[in-house]
Protein backbone atom coordinates (compact mmCIF):
# COMPACT_ATOMS: atom_id res chain seq x y z
CA UNK A 1 0.00 0.00 0.00
CA UNK A 2 1.52 3.32 -0.95
CA UNK A 3 1.58 5.96 1.62
CA UNK A 4 1.38 9.28 2.42
CA UNK A 5 2.51 11.74 4.85
CA UNK A 6 0.59 14.98 5.28
CA UNK A 7 2.58 17.80 7.37
CA UNK A 8 0.06 19.67 9.94
CA UNK A 9 0.93 23.44 10.12
CA UNK A 10 -0.44 24.63 13.32
CA UNK A 11 -2.15 28.19 13.54
CA UNK A 12 -2.89 28.65 17.84
CA UNK A 13 -3.68 25.13 18.26
CA UNK A 14 -5.41 24.14 15.16
CA UNK A 15 -4.73 22.92 12.31
CA UNK A 16 -4.29 25.86 9.28
CA UNK A 17 -6.93 25.73 6.80
CA UNK A 18 -4.35 24.52 3.85
CA UNK A 19 -3.62 21.36 6.19
CA UNK A 20 -6.86 21.05 6.52
CA UNK A 21 -7.22 21.18 2.71
CA UNK A 22 -4.73 18.52 2.31
CA UNK A 23 -6.15 16.05 5.21
CA UNK A 24 -9.68 16.57 3.00
CA UNK A 25 -7.65 15.27 -0.07
CA UNK A 26 -5.69 12.77 1.72
CA UNK A 27 -9.34 11.10 3.42
CA UNK A 28 -10.39 10.84 -0.27
CA UNK A 29 -7.61 8.65 -0.91
CA UNK A 30 -7.60 6.60 1.87
CA UNK A 31 -10.27 5.01 0.24
CA UNK A 32 -8.26 4.75 -3.43
CA UNK A 33 -5.61 2.51 -1.17
CA UNK A 34 -3.50 4.63 0.15
CA UNK A 35 -2.06 4.64 3.98
CA UNK A 36 -2.46 8.73 4.97
CA UNK A 37 -0.33 9.46 7.63
CA UNK A 38 0.11 13.06 9.26
CA UNK A 39 2.75 14.51 11.54
CA UNK A 40 2.53 17.79 13.77
CA UNK A 41 5.55 19.47 15.19
CA UNK A 42 4.40 19.82 19.03
CA UNK A 43 1.91 18.21 21.36
CA UNK A 44 -1.30 18.04 19.72
CA UNK A 45 -4.28 19.79 20.93
CA UNK A 46 -7.86 18.07 21.28
CA UNK A 47 -9.12 20.09 19.08
CA UNK A 48 -6.26 19.51 16.46
CA UNK A 49 -7.01 15.65 16.96
CA UNK A 50 -10.78 16.00 16.71
CA UNK A 51 -10.25 17.87 13.20
CA UNK A 52 -6.88 15.53 12.27
CA UNK A 53 -7.65 12.07 13.40
CA UNK A 54 -10.71 11.42 11.06
CA UNK A 55 -8.55 11.90 7.90
CA UNK A 56 -5.75 10.00 8.69
CA UNK A 57 -4.61 6.39 9.73
CA UNK A 58 -2.36 8.03 12.14
CA UNK A 59 -0.83 11.04 13.30
CA UNK A 60 2.30 11.56 14.92
CA UNK A 61 3.17 14.56 17.08
CA UNK A 62 6.82 15.27 17.53
CA UNK A 63 7.26 16.25 20.45
CA UNK A 64 10.77 17.95 21.00
CA UNK A 65 11.63 20.93 23.07
CA UNK A 66 13.89 21.98 19.99
CA UNK A 67 10.86 22.20 17.77
CA UNK A 68 8.59 24.36 20.16
CA UNK A 69 9.57 27.46 17.85
CA UNK A 70 10.10 26.73 14.14
CA UNK A 71 13.40 26.69 12.45
CA UNK A 72 14.19 25.38 9.01
CA UNK A 73 16.61 23.39 10.39
CA UNK A 74 14.83 21.33 13.01
CA UNK A 75 11.99 21.20 11.25
CA UNK A 76 13.35 19.64 8.26
CA UNK A 77 15.81 17.52 10.15
CA UNK A 78 12.55 16.13 12.29
CA UNK A 79 10.37 15.44 8.62
CA UNK A 80 13.70 13.78 6.84
CA UNK A 81 13.93 11.64 9.91
CA UNK A 82 10.33 10.80 9.90
CA UNK A 83 10.37 10.08 6.78
CA UNK A 84 13.35 7.44 6.40
CA UNK A 85 11.36 5.65 9.69
CA UNK A 86 8.03 5.47 7.46
CA UNK A 87 9.28 5.29 3.93
CA UNK A 88 5.87 7.61 2.48
CA UNK A 89 5.79 8.01 -1.65
CA UNK A 90 4.93 11.33 -1.37
CA UNK A 91 4.89 14.39 1.05
CA UNK A 92 2.53 16.95 1.26
CA UNK A 93 2.36 20.23 2.47
CA UNK A 94 1.33 23.45 2.28
CA UNK A 95 2.86 26.49 0.87
CA UNK A 96 2.67 28.44 3.25
CA UNK A 97 5.91 31.14 4.12
CA UNK A 98 7.04 28.28 6.49
CA UNK A 99 6.24 24.86 4.54
CA UNK A 100 8.41 26.86 1.42
CA UNK A 101 11.07 27.74 4.01
CA UNK A 102 11.62 24.24 5.27
CA UNK A 103 10.60 22.02 3.02
CA UNK A 104 13.45 22.67 0.12
CA UNK A 105 16.07 21.26 2.40
CA UNK A 106 13.86 18.14 3.33
CA UNK A 107 14.15 17.50 -0.72
CA UNK A 108 17.85 17.73 -0.10
CA UNK A 109 18.21 15.87 2.84
CA UNK A 110 15.92 13.34 1.04
CA UNK A 111 17.99 13.51 -2.35
CA UNK A 112 14.43 14.44 -3.05
CA UNK A 113 12.34 15.93 -5.87
CA UNK A 114 10.06 19.05 -4.64
CA UNK A 115 7.04 20.62 -6.97
CA UNK A 116 6.35 24.06 -4.89
CA UNK A 117 3.05 26.21 -5.03
CA UNK A 118 1.33 23.45 -6.52
CA UNK A 119 -2.48 24.19 -7.19
CA UNK A 120 -3.91 21.15 -8.76
CA UNK A 121 -2.86 17.15 -8.19
CA UNK A 122 -3.89 14.50 -11.17
CA UNK A 123 -3.20 11.28 -8.45
CA UNK A 124 -5.12 9.27 -10.93
CA UNK A 125 -2.12 9.78 -13.56
CA UNK A 126 1.07 7.60 -13.21
CA UNK A 127 3.36 8.70 -12.42
CA UNK A 128 1.25 11.10 -10.38
CA UNK A 129 1.00 14.89 -12.38
CA UNK A 130 1.30 17.75 -10.30
CA UNK A 131 0.23 21.28 -12.23
CA UNK A 132 1.79 24.36 -11.21
CA UNK A 133 1.50 28.07 -11.79
CA UNK A 134 4.78 29.49 -13.21
CA UNK A 135 5.70 33.22 -14.49
CA UNK A 136 3.25 34.83 -12.20
CA UNK A 137 0.41 32.40 -13.10
CA UNK A 138 0.52 33.20 -16.91
CA UNK A 139 1.08 29.60 -17.92
CA UNK A 140 0.76 26.13 -15.66
CA UNK A 141 3.93 23.75 -15.68
CA UNK A 142 2.90 20.15 -15.08
CA UNK A 143 5.41 17.98 -13.49
CA UNK A 144 6.28 14.96 -12.51
CA UNK A 145 8.75 13.08 -10.40
CA UNK A 146 11.61 10.67 -11.43
CA UNK A 147 11.63 8.97 -8.36
CA UNK A 148 10.34 8.65 -5.00
CA UNK A 149 9.81 9.90 -2.01
CA UNK A 150 9.19 13.29 -3.49
CA UNK A 151 7.24 16.11 -1.46
CA UNK A 152 4.84 18.55 -2.88
CA UNK A 153 3.80 21.88 -1.47
CA UNK A 154 0.16 23.32 -2.29
CA UNK A 155 -0.94 26.94 -2.26
CA UNK A 156 -3.98 27.68 0.32
CA UNK A 157 -6.73 27.84 -1.14
CA UNK A 158 -6.38 25.49 -3.98
CA UNK A 159 -7.87 21.98 -2.71
CA UNK A 160 -11.14 21.92 -1.59
CA UNK A 161 -12.17 21.82 2.40
CA UNK A 162 -14.59 18.83 2.77
CA UNK A 163 -13.41 16.51 5.35
CA UNK A 164 -16.02 14.52 7.01
CA UNK A 165 -16.86 12.09 9.97
CA UNK A 166 -14.68 8.88 9.52
CA UNK A 167 -12.98 6.32 11.95
CA UNK A 168 -10.31 8.19 14.04
CA UNK A 169 -6.96 6.85 13.00
CA UNK A 170 -3.98 6.58 15.88
CA UNK A 171 -2.30 8.95 17.92
CA UNK A 172 1.55 8.96 18.48
CA UNK A 173 2.98 11.30 20.48
CA UNK A 174 6.90 10.33 20.26
CA UNK A 175 10.30 11.98 20.48
CA UNK A 176 12.12 12.81 17.99
CA UNK A 177 15.45 12.41 19.85
CA UNK A 178 17.14 16.07 18.52
CA UNK A 179 19.49 17.92 20.35
CA UNK A 180 19.85 21.68 20.61
CA UNK A 181 23.24 20.84 18.36
CA UNK A 182 21.21 19.87 15.51
CA UNK A 183 19.87 23.62 15.04
CA UNK A 184 21.99 26.74 14.57
CA UNK A 185 19.51 29.32 14.46
CA UNK A 186 18.16 30.64 17.23
CA UNK A 187 14.79 32.24 17.34
CA UNK A 188 15.25 35.17 19.64
CA UNK A 189 11.33 35.95 19.86
CA UNK A 190 7.70 35.64 17.76
CA UNK A 191 5.71 38.90 17.94
CA UNK A 192 2.46 38.62 17.20
CA UNK A 193 1.67 41.76 14.79
CA UNK A 194 -1.86 40.45 13.94
CA UNK A 195 -2.95 38.62 16.52
CA UNK A 196 -6.16 36.20 15.22
CA UNK A 197 -5.98 37.88 11.93
CA UNK A 198 -6.91 35.62 9.04
CA UNK A 199 -4.07 35.93 6.63
CA UNK A 200 -4.86 36.75 3.14
CA UNK A 201 -3.68 33.98 1.54
CA UNK A 202 -6.32 31.83 3.59
CA UNK A 203 -8.86 33.91 3.68
CA UNK A 204 -12.71 33.07 1.54
CA UNK A 205 -13.27 36.76 0.54
CA UNK A 206 -10.81 39.62 0.17
CA UNK A 207 -11.37 43.23 -0.52
CA UNK A 208 -8.46 44.84 -1.86
CA UNK A 209 -8.13 48.59 -2.20
CA UNK A 210 -5.54 50.14 -4.53
CA UNK A 211 -5.09 54.13 -5.46
CA UNK A 212 -8.12 54.74 -5.79
CA UNK A 213 -8.65 54.72 -2.06
CA UNK A 214 -7.52 58.71 -1.45
CA UNK A 215 -6.41 58.36 1.28
CA UNK A 216 -5.94 55.69 4.31
CA UNK A 217 -8.61 56.68 6.40
CA UNK A 218 -11.17 55.08 3.89
CA UNK A 219 -10.26 51.71 4.05
CA UNK A 220 -12.57 51.75 7.27
CA UNK A 221 -15.16 51.51 4.32
CA UNK A 222 -13.19 48.09 2.96
CA UNK A 223 -13.06 46.46 6.54
CA UNK A 224 -16.34 46.98 6.97
CA UNK A 225 -17.25 45.25 3.57
CA UNK A 226 -15.22 42.68 4.34
CA UNK A 227 -16.01 41.76 8.01
CA UNK A 228 -19.40 41.41 6.76
CA UNK A 229 -18.42 38.81 4.54
CA UNK A 230 -16.06 36.89 6.95
CA UNK A 231 -12.71 38.20 5.07
CA UNK A 232 -10.05 40.56 4.73
CA UNK A 233 -8.88 43.47 3.29
CA UNK A 234 -6.24 43.71 0.76
CA UNK A 235 -3.82 46.08 -0.48
CA UNK A 236 -1.85 46.75 -3.83
CA UNK A 237 1.73 47.43 -4.57
CA UNK A 238 1.47 51.58 -4.25
CA UNK A 239 -1.22 51.57 -1.57
CA UNK A 240 1.49 49.49 0.65
CA UNK A 241 4.38 51.81 -0.68
CA UNK A 242 2.90 54.79 0.29
CA UNK A 243 1.98 53.07 3.42
CA UNK A 244 -1.61 53.34 3.84
CA UNK A 245 -1.31 49.37 4.95
CA UNK A 246 0.93 46.87 5.93
CA UNK A 247 3.13 44.66 3.98
CA UNK A 248 1.94 41.86 5.05
CA UNK A 249 -1.73 42.65 3.22
CA UNK A 250 0.02 43.31 -0.27
CA UNK A 251 -1.17 41.08 -2.81
CA UNK A 252 1.02 40.67 -5.89
CA UNK A 253 4.23 39.71 -7.13
CA UNK A 254 6.59 41.58 -4.67
CA UNK A 255 3.59 40.55 -1.69
CA UNK A 256 1.42 37.60 -1.56
CA UNK A 257 0.03 34.86 -4.27
CA UNK A 258 -4.27 34.91 -3.29
CA UNK A 259 -7.04 32.40 -4.50
CA UNK A 260 -10.02 33.27 -2.32
CA UNK A 261 -13.66 32.22 -3.50
CA UNK A 262 -13.97 36.27 -3.76
CA UNK A 263 -11.95 39.01 -5.06
CA UNK A 264 -13.30 42.46 -4.64
CA UNK A 265 -11.08 44.75 -6.31
CA UNK A 266 -11.80 48.84 -5.44
CA UNK A 267 -9.77 51.16 -6.88
CA UNK A 268 -7.44 49.66 -8.39
CA UNK A 269 -6.30 49.94 -12.25
CA UNK A 270 -4.49 45.73 -12.03
CA UNK A 271 -1.33 46.37 -13.19
CA UNK A 272 0.36 42.97 -14.02
CA UNK A 273 2.44 42.54 -10.87
CA UNK A 274 -0.98 43.02 -9.03
CA UNK A 275 -2.76 41.03 -11.20
CA UNK A 276 -0.09 37.94 -10.69
CA UNK A 277 -0.70 37.58 -7.30
CA UNK A 278 -5.19 37.42 -7.72
CA UNK A 279 -5.48 35.60 -10.81
CA UNK A 280 -6.56 32.27 -9.72
CA UNK A 281 -9.15 33.64 -7.52
CA UNK A 282 -12.27 32.13 -8.26
CA UNK A 283 -15.04 34.68 -8.86
CA UNK A 284 -13.03 38.74 -9.23
CA UNK A 285 -15.47 41.97 -9.09
CA UNK A 286 -13.94 45.32 -9.88
CA UNK A 287 -15.02 48.51 -9.21
CA UNK A 288 -13.15 51.19 -10.87
CA UNK A 289 -14.31 54.76 -12.23
CA UNK A 290 -12.08 54.48 -15.54
CA UNK A 291 -14.00 51.71 -17.82
CA UNK A 292 -10.45 51.26 -19.62
CA UNK A 293 -8.62 50.11 -16.07
CA UNK A 294 -7.12 46.56 -16.66
CA UNK A 295 -8.47 45.01 -14.03
CA UNK A 296 -11.79 44.83 -16.19
CA UNK A 297 -9.75 42.70 -18.68
CA UNK A 298 -9.57 40.11 -15.38
CA UNK A 299 -12.35 40.44 -13.45
CA UNK A 300 -16.26 38.61 -13.84
CA UNK A 301 -17.82 41.47 -12.79
CA UNK A 302 -17.21 45.36 -13.14
CA UNK A 303 -18.80 47.97 -12.37
CA UNK A 304 -17.44 51.31 -13.77
CA UNK A 305 -19.01 53.93 -10.69
CA UNK A 306 -17.18 55.75 -8.23
CA UNK A 307 -15.92 53.44 -5.20
CA UNK A 308 -17.10 55.81 -2.67
CA UNK A 309 -20.89 55.24 -3.67
CA UNK A 310 -20.73 51.91 -5.16
CA UNK A 311 -19.08 50.12 -1.62
CA UNK A 312 -21.02 51.96 0.98
CA UNK A 313 -24.30 50.84 -1.19
CA UNK A 314 -23.14 47.00 -1.62
CA UNK A 315 -22.54 47.23 2.23
CA UNK A 316 -26.12 48.00 3.20
CA UNK A 317 -27.34 45.64 0.84
CA UNK A 318 -25.27 42.56 1.91
CA UNK A 319 -26.45 43.39 5.63
CA UNK A 320 -30.23 43.59 3.96
CA UNK A 321 -29.49 40.20 2.52
CA UNK A 322 -28.12 38.72 5.35
CA UNK A 323 -30.75 40.05 7.45
CA UNK A 324 -28.11 41.90 9.40
CA UNK B 1 32.85 39.81 5.69
CA UNK B 2 32.50 38.21 2.56
CA UNK B 3 29.56 38.13 0.79
CA UNK B 4 27.78 35.97 -2.27
CA UNK B 5 24.56 37.22 -3.70
CA UNK B 6 22.90 34.63 -5.68
CA UNK B 7 20.94 36.40 -8.62
CA UNK B 8 19.18 35.80 -11.46
CA UNK B 9 17.98 37.49 -14.94
CA UNK B 10 14.53 36.70 -15.36
CA UNK B 11 11.77 37.69 -18.02
CA UNK B 12 10.73 41.54 -17.28
CA UNK B 13 7.09 40.88 -15.45
CA UNK B 14 5.71 43.08 -18.43
CA UNK B 15 6.78 40.26 -21.29
CA UNK B 16 4.10 38.29 -23.33
CA UNK B 17 4.64 34.62 -22.26
CA UNK B 18 3.00 32.07 -25.16
CA UNK B 19 3.08 28.05 -24.54
CA UNK B 20 4.47 26.78 -27.67
CA UNK B 21 1.92 24.87 -30.14
CA UNK B 22 3.25 21.22 -28.68
CA UNK B 23 2.90 22.53 -24.81
CA UNK B 24 7.00 21.44 -24.59
CA UNK B 25 7.80 25.19 -24.01
CA UNK B 26 7.54 28.68 -23.33
CA UNK B 27 8.03 31.39 -26.00
CA UNK B 28 9.19 34.60 -23.80
CA UNK B 29 9.02 37.87 -25.06
CA UNK B 30 13.49 38.75 -24.94
CA UNK B 31 12.54 41.41 -22.16
CA UNK B 32 14.82 41.19 -19.34
CA UNK B 33 15.20 42.55 -15.58
CA UNK B 34 17.03 41.25 -12.55
CA UNK B 35 14.68 39.26 -10.25
CA UNK B 36 12.82 42.28 -8.41
CA UNK B 37 13.62 39.92 -4.66
CA UNK B 38 17.53 39.18 -5.89
CA UNK B 39 18.06 43.43 -5.76
CA UNK B 40 16.89 43.63 -2.57
CA UNK B 41 19.96 40.89 -2.15
CA UNK B 42 22.26 42.74 -4.00
CA UNK B 43 21.58 45.97 -2.12
CA UNK B 44 21.98 44.10 1.24
CA UNK B 45 25.49 42.93 0.49
CA UNK B 46 26.76 46.19 -0.72
CA UNK B 47 25.16 47.80 2.44
CA UNK B 48 26.93 45.12 4.61
CA UNK B 49 29.80 45.47 2.89
CA UNK B 50 29.67 49.36 3.61
CA UNK B 51 29.31 48.88 6.82
CA UNK B 52 31.91 46.03 8.01
CA UNK B 53 34.19 45.78 4.82
CA UNK B 54 35.28 42.74 2.82
CA UNK B 55 34.18 41.95 -0.60
CA UNK B 56 30.50 41.04 -1.99
CA UNK B 57 30.77 38.59 -5.18
CA UNK B 58 27.40 38.20 -7.57
CA UNK B 59 27.31 34.55 -9.04
CA UNK B 60 24.20 33.39 -11.49
CA UNK B 61 23.96 30.24 -13.66
CA UNK B 62 22.51 30.54 -17.18
CA UNK B 63 23.35 31.00 -20.44
CA UNK B 64 22.79 33.78 -23.13
CA UNK B 65 21.38 37.12 -20.97
CA UNK B 66 22.24 35.50 -17.64
CA UNK B 67 25.16 37.65 -17.16
CA UNK B 68 23.26 40.62 -17.29
CA UNK B 69 22.45 40.17 -13.45
CA UNK B 70 26.07 40.11 -13.08
CA UNK B 71 27.06 43.60 -14.90
CA UNK B 72 23.67 45.30 -12.78
CA UNK B 73 25.59 43.97 -9.36
CA UNK B 74 28.97 44.97 -10.82
CA UNK B 75 27.28 48.22 -11.81
CA UNK B 76 25.52 48.47 -8.19
CA UNK B 77 28.77 48.64 -6.49
CA UNK B 78 29.59 44.40 -6.38
CA UNK B 79 33.51 43.43 -6.48
CA UNK B 80 33.58 40.48 -8.24
CA UNK B 81 31.47 37.92 -10.53
CA UNK B 82 30.86 34.77 -11.53
CA UNK B 83 28.92 33.07 -14.35
CA UNK B 84 27.92 29.52 -14.52
CA UNK B 85 27.46 29.20 -18.45
CA UNK B 86 28.03 25.48 -19.35
CA UNK B 87 25.28 24.17 -21.00
CA UNK B 88 25.51 21.50 -18.71
CA UNK B 89 23.80 23.41 -16.09
CA UNK B 90 20.75 24.49 -17.49
CA UNK B 91 17.55 23.13 -17.35
CA UNK B 92 17.91 22.10 -13.75
CA UNK B 93 15.07 22.36 -11.30
CA UNK B 94 15.67 23.22 -7.99
CA UNK B 95 17.94 20.62 -6.53
CA UNK B 96 20.47 20.30 -9.75
CA UNK B 97 20.54 24.60 -9.57
CA UNK B 98 20.98 24.42 -6.16
CA UNK B 99 23.84 21.61 -5.94
CA UNK B 100 25.25 24.00 -9.13
CA UNK B 101 25.47 27.35 -6.95
CA UNK B 102 26.36 25.48 -3.81
CA UNK B 103 29.42 24.28 -4.83
CA UNK B 104 30.20 27.69 -7.00
CA UNK B 105 29.93 29.67 -3.23
CA UNK B 106 32.12 27.02 -2.13
CA UNK B 107 35.30 28.55 -3.93
CA UNK B 108 36.41 30.66 -1.53
CA UNK B 109 35.91 31.45 1.73
CA UNK B 110 32.58 33.37 3.02
CA UNK B 111 30.53 34.70 5.40
CA UNK B 112 27.00 35.45 4.22
CA UNK B 113 25.21 33.93 1.31
CA UNK B 114 22.00 36.03 0.23
CA UNK B 115 19.56 35.42 -2.48
CA UNK B 116 15.99 36.48 -3.48
CA UNK B 117 13.17 34.80 -1.51
CA UNK B 118 12.53 33.05 -4.99
CA UNK B 119 12.63 33.98 -8.81
CA UNK B 120 9.33 35.63 -10.52
CA UNK B 121 9.74 33.07 -14.10
CA UNK B 122 9.77 29.79 -12.34
CA UNK B 123 8.37 30.82 -9.00
CA UNK B 124 9.92 27.90 -6.89
CA UNK B 125 11.49 29.46 -4.41
CA UNK B 126 13.94 26.63 -3.62
CA UNK B 127 17.42 27.58 -4.56
CA UNK B 128 17.84 29.92 -0.81
CA UNK B 129 16.84 26.94 1.45
CA UNK B 130 18.42 23.99 -0.94
CA UNK B 131 21.56 26.00 -1.03
CA UNK B 132 21.86 26.14 2.69
CA UNK B 133 21.10 22.84 3.23
CA UNK B 134 24.03 21.36 0.61
CA UNK B 135 26.34 23.43 2.64
CA UNK B 136 24.99 22.72 5.89
CA UNK B 137 24.25 26.23 7.14
CA UNK B 138 21.50 27.73 8.73
CA UNK B 139 19.44 29.76 7.04
CA UNK B 140 16.74 32.46 7.53
CA UNK B 141 13.69 32.84 4.77
CA UNK B 142 11.90 36.16 3.47
CA UNK B 143 13.73 38.28 5.54
CA UNK B 144 12.86 42.19 5.80
CA UNK B 145 15.91 43.32 8.34
CA UNK B 146 19.74 41.86 9.15
CA UNK B 147 21.98 43.36 11.59
CA UNK B 148 25.55 42.02 11.68
CA UNK B 149 27.51 41.80 14.66
CA UNK B 150 29.87 40.12 16.61
CA UNK B 151 29.76 37.06 14.39
CA UNK B 152 26.26 36.42 14.14
CA UNK B 153 23.63 37.67 12.29
CA UNK B 154 19.96 38.61 13.21
CA UNK B 155 17.22 38.66 11.21
CA UNK B 156 13.40 39.49 11.14
CA UNK B 157 11.10 37.82 8.94
CA UNK B 158 7.26 37.53 8.65
CA UNK B 159 5.62 34.53 9.11
CA UNK B 160 1.97 33.52 8.63
CA UNK B 161 1.50 37.10 10.18
CA UNK B 162 3.39 37.11 12.64
CA UNK B 163 7.36 38.65 13.26
CA UNK B 164 10.08 36.27 13.72
CA UNK B 165 13.42 37.66 15.55
CA UNK B 166 16.27 34.88 14.40
CA UNK B 167 19.39 34.27 15.49
CA UNK B 168 22.28 32.84 13.64
CA UNK B 169 26.08 32.39 13.74
CA UNK B 170 27.81 33.08 10.54
CA UNK B 171 27.96 31.69 8.02
CA UNK B 172 24.26 31.44 6.96
CA UNK B 173 22.23 32.05 3.86
CA UNK B 174 19.14 34.80 4.02
CA UNK B 175 16.57 34.82 1.12
CA UNK B 176 15.60 38.37 0.89
CA UNK B 177 11.91 40.06 1.24
CA UNK B 178 10.31 43.30 0.26
CA UNK B 179 10.47 45.17 2.67
CA UNK B 180 14.31 44.53 3.27
CA UNK B 181 15.80 48.03 1.43
CA UNK B 182 15.49 49.80 -1.60
CA UNK B 183 17.85 48.88 -4.53
CA UNK B 184 20.22 51.50 -5.04
CA UNK B 185 20.23 52.92 -9.06
CA UNK B 186 23.64 52.44 -10.57
CA UNK B 187 25.97 55.21 -10.79
CA UNK B 188 27.48 56.16 -14.86
CA UNK B 189 31.12 55.06 -13.40
CA UNK B 190 29.72 51.96 -12.10
CA UNK B 191 28.29 50.56 -15.16
CA UNK B 192 31.63 51.82 -17.11
CA UNK B 193 32.99 49.73 -14.95
CA UNK B 194 30.37 46.68 -15.21
CA UNK B 195 30.71 46.83 -18.98
CA UNK B 196 33.78 46.72 -19.55
CA UNK B 197 34.84 43.91 -16.99
CA UNK B 198 35.72 40.28 -17.55
CA UNK B 199 33.43 37.91 -16.10
CA UNK B 200 35.44 34.61 -14.62
CA UNK B 201 33.37 31.29 -15.57
CA UNK B 202 33.42 28.26 -13.17
CA UNK B 203 33.06 24.62 -15.47
CA UNK B 204 31.17 21.77 -13.98
CA UNK B 205 34.78 20.05 -13.56
CA UNK B 206 36.01 23.28 -11.22
CA UNK B 207 33.20 22.81 -9.01
CA UNK B 208 33.76 19.10 -8.79
CA UNK B 209 30.61 18.04 -10.27
CA UNK B 210 29.93 15.61 -13.37
CA UNK B 211 27.08 16.01 -16.31
CA UNK B 212 24.73 13.86 -14.63
CA UNK B 213 24.69 15.71 -11.45
CA UNK B 214 23.70 18.90 -13.00
CA UNK B 215 20.48 20.35 -15.17
CA UNK B 216 18.89 18.13 -16.71
CA UNK B 217 19.89 15.16 -15.92
CA UNK B 218 20.63 15.62 -12.25
CA UNK B 219 16.92 16.78 -11.75
CA UNK B 220 14.38 14.95 -9.43
CA UNK B 221 11.53 17.12 -11.01
CA UNK B 222 10.79 16.67 -15.08
CA UNK B 223 8.63 19.41 -16.83
CA UNK B 224 6.02 17.55 -18.70
CA UNK B 225 4.15 20.60 -20.82
CA UNK B 226 2.82 23.39 -20.09
CA UNK B 227 -0.76 24.51 -20.22
CA UNK B 228 -2.40 27.58 -20.62
CA UNK B 229 -3.96 29.16 -17.10
CA UNK B 230 -7.99 28.59 -17.20
CA UNK B 231 -9.30 31.95 -18.70
CA UNK B 232 -12.17 33.92 -17.66
CA UNK B 233 -14.94 34.17 -19.91
CA UNK B 234 -14.84 37.86 -20.09
CA UNK B 235 -16.12 40.54 -17.79
CA UNK B 236 -19.83 41.18 -17.73
CA UNK B 237 -20.56 44.98 -16.75
CA UNK B 238 -23.09 45.95 -14.03
CA UNK B 239 -24.77 48.91 -15.64
CA UNK B 240 -27.12 51.45 -13.51
CA UNK B 241 -26.35 53.97 -11.39
CA UNK B 242 -24.15 53.63 -7.79
CA UNK B 243 -27.30 52.11 -5.92
CA UNK B 244 -28.31 50.04 -9.03
CA UNK B 245 -25.20 48.55 -9.88
CA UNK B 246 -24.41 47.41 -6.17
CA UNK B 247 -27.99 45.29 -5.58
CA UNK B 248 -27.17 44.07 -8.72
CA UNK B 249 -23.77 42.79 -7.94
CA UNK B 250 -24.61 41.03 -4.98
CA UNK B 251 -27.66 39.78 -5.93
CA UNK B 252 -25.43 38.10 -8.27
CA UNK B 253 -22.58 36.98 -5.72
CA UNK B 254 -25.44 35.44 -3.88
CA UNK B 255 -28.22 33.87 -5.97
CA UNK B 256 -25.39 33.27 -9.36
CA UNK B 257 -22.47 32.65 -8.04
CA UNK B 258 -23.12 31.77 -4.66
CA UNK B 259 -19.45 33.22 -3.01
CA UNK B 260 -21.75 35.09 -0.03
Amino acid sequence: MERLLIFVETKGDRPRKVSMELLSEGQKLRTQGYAVEALVMGKASEALKQEVLPCVDRLVSLTDAVLQSYTAEGYALALANHVRSINPKLILAGATQIGRDFLPRVAVMLGAGIASDATEIRWKEDPVKIIRPVHGGRALSQVSFLNYPAIITTRPNSFPLEAQAGTPGEYVEKDAAMSVEDVKAKVVKVEEVTKGKVDVTEADVIVTGGRGMKGPENFVMLEELAALLGGVVGATRSVVDAKWRDQQDQVGKSGKTVSPKLYIAVGLSGAIHHIMGMDTSKVIVAINKDEKANIFNYADYGIVGDLFEVVPAMTQDIKKRLGK
Amino acid sequence: MNIVVLAKQVPDPEAFVEIRGDGTGLEIEPKFATNLFDEFALEEALRIREKHGGKVKVVTLGGGKATEVLRTGIAMGADEALLLDDPAFFDGDGYATALALSRAIKKDPFDIVLCGKQATDDDRGEIGPMVAQFLNLPHVGGITKLEIADGKATAESPVEGNKAVVEVPLPAVFTTAKGLNEARVPLITGVMKAMKMQIPKATPSELGLSQEELGKAGSKVRIERYLPPKKRAGVRLITGDAAEAAAEAVRILVDETRVI
